[in-house]
């Protein structure tokens, strides 16, 4: 009961905190993601446009418009560097002092925080790829929504344990937020944002179909617009189980190693 | 001279302080080699599937992309820190001692941190065209002449359009959604301009001249020379400089100076 309480205080502060300016949530949960998603159908469109082609690895234009689309929006959810950057400046400034006297950890803190805001964001951003695919009939299945979604809020988990063993080379060294740029950069590539991942050449298409980055966007926005199997999802929720398993004894190991050498300087 | 001088001496400084720091060092240079696979991935990855892109085959590609690597390279050296961390030097005040020194408030909020590590980055960009340019079957070596006048006009365009949408922080304090806006829409310079629908193609060449980043100079090396063009997009990277400190004199009489 306790672990609900104090989890669902951090996860409150972080949907009031990111709801107080109103314009900054705007902008963070619907103008950016929107221009962002402009730009990729632009530039699907284009190819298309300057290939004559209707097709694409087997695919048709509005196929691509819709998953260009969708990235957009399921990627605003699926990427993690404000609460990175923030772990990392908590431990470099000593403002973790104050956390690890507290009875929450600062993982838990970090991901309660991180979890409120992504469900105040997703709320209202998903709202226009609906919005749009239902006005320009793009391919998608409604149905499908609550395990696409279910798979990105499962990543979720993932994700975070990534950032928090990033966060922990900060124990050991200053300024490393170019760390979080180079491990977000590896994700964009991975997870399937620049372009869908099926049509990469085997063998490398299934090797990162099945790495857990995929569950981040590929595969949930590509089941949800035509391009990915039920079994190629549920494949995901397992990879995903594996990833966070290694990385959660990796961060482990990371934060006792971090912890044992800081010396609490600051705040 | 006095500007060379003051520039000189903020590169040097610049490269001890980034020695300071020698795994972040490392890592900035890896973050771009990261970026640089990630476009060339997606490139490697589209001809798969078709023979030309915007008119262009994929060797040539590949020449398009060095160009944008090494134009990326230049602005990240000398510019990119500047920039990114204008919207901070206003927030904190940062930017009150700048404006009392004796030479352009421009120039020191351009120019006065260099990112040392990324000449790093420079020197990959340059392998990678030059390694482009000798797959090239039949290319005629005398058209890099043409980079002379078109790489410094590249540099200047890029750095005029992110000035502008960073001097609005001067006015508005809080811009960094626009630092995400523009991001965004420059990832249009990084497709050839040949393959948008001609009123897109129009506003990457005059409005918002983001093919002069390198379409244009990679037209020079492997298309026939369209010398009115190299003019046309000359004057517009002329014209956006210009622009830059006419906003940016703009800006300061409206900047309230945000912390004191």
């Amino acid at each position: 009961m306790r672990f609900w309480k104090r989890n669902k205080a951090f996860f409150k502060l972080a949907v009031l905190s990111n709801l107080e300016y109103r314009l900054n949530y705007f902008i963070d949960a619907i103008l950016q993601p929107m221009i962002a998603a402009g730009i990729e159908v632009t530039l699907w469109y284009s190819l298309f446009h300057t290939l004559g082609k209707t097709e694409i690895g087997g695919y048709a234009q509005n196929s691509y418009l819709a998953y260009a689309l969708w990235t957009a929006f399921v990627t605003r959810i699926s990427i993690n560097w404000m609460y990175e950057f923030r772990m990392i400046e908590d431990i470099e400034s000593g403002t973790i002092n104050s956390l690890l006297v507290r009875p929450i950890s600062f993982f838990e803190s970090h991901l309660s925080q991180f979890l409120g805001y992504k469900i105040v964001t997703t709320l209202i951003s998903l709202s226009i790829p609906l919005t749009v695919t239902w006005i320009f009939g793009l391919p998608f299945d409604y149905s499908k929504i609550p395990l696409a979604l279910g798979l990105v809020t499962y990543y979720l988990f993932f994700l975070h344990l990534t950032s928090f063993c990033v966060a922990t080379f900060a124990f050991h060294l200053n300024k490393i937020h170019s760390f979080t740029v180079a491990k977000n950069l590896t994700l964009w590539v991975l997870c399937g944002e620049l372009f869908p991942l099926d049509l990469l050449p085997e063998p490398l298409k299934s090797i990162i179909i099945n790495l857990p980055f995929s569950s981040g966007v590929y595969l949930p926005v590509g089941y949800l617009t035509g391009r990915v199997s039920h079994e190629t999802l549920m494949q995901g929720f397992l990879s995903t189980t594996v990833g966070i398993f290694i990385f959660a004894v990796i961060s482990i190991g990371l934060w006792k190693k971090g912890l044992s050498s800081y010396s609490g300087t600051g705040a | 001279m006095k500007y060379l001088r003051l520039f000189l001496s903020f590169a040097r400084t610049s490269f001890i302080a980034d020695m300071e720091y020698r795994v972040n060092f490392l890592s900035r240079i890896l973050t771009d080699v990261i970026w640089y696979v990630a476009q060339i991935v997606t490139f490697e990855t589209l001809f798969q599937f078709s023979d030309k892109i915007g008119g262009w085959t994929l060797p040539e590609m590949r020449v398009f992309l060095g160009l944008i690597f090494i134009v990326d390279g230049i602005y990240m050296v000398l510019f990119q820190a500047n920039l990114d961390s204008m919207t901070e030097k206003i927030r904190k005040g940062d930017m009150d001692l700048l404006l009392t020194k004796p030479v352009s408030s421009q120039f020191m909020m351009s120019l006065q941190r260099t990112s040392t590590a990324m000449l790093g980055n420079l020197i990959i960009g340059t392998s990678w065209l030059i390694y482009s340019i000798i797959s090239l079957e039949n290319f005629e070596w005398i058209r890099l002449a043409w980079l002379i006048f078109l790489l410094p006009i590249a540099v200047i365009t890029t750095y005029s359009l992110r000035m502008l949408v960073s001097t609005v922080s001067v006015i508005v304090t809080r811009a960094d959604y626009l630092q995400f806006a523009w991001y965004q829409i420059t990832r249009l310079g990084l497709r050839p301009d040949k393959m948008y629908a001609p009123f897109l193609r129009y506003i990457v060449l005059t409005i918002i001249p983001l093919a002069a980043t390198a379409s244009v100079p990679a037209r020079a090396l492997l298309d026939p020379p369209e010398v009115g063009l190299f003019i046309w997009i000359g004057f517009v990277s002329g014209f956006f400089l210009w622009l830059t400190t006419k906003f940016w004199n703009y800006a300061l009489k409206h900047y309230t100076s945000a912390s004191s």
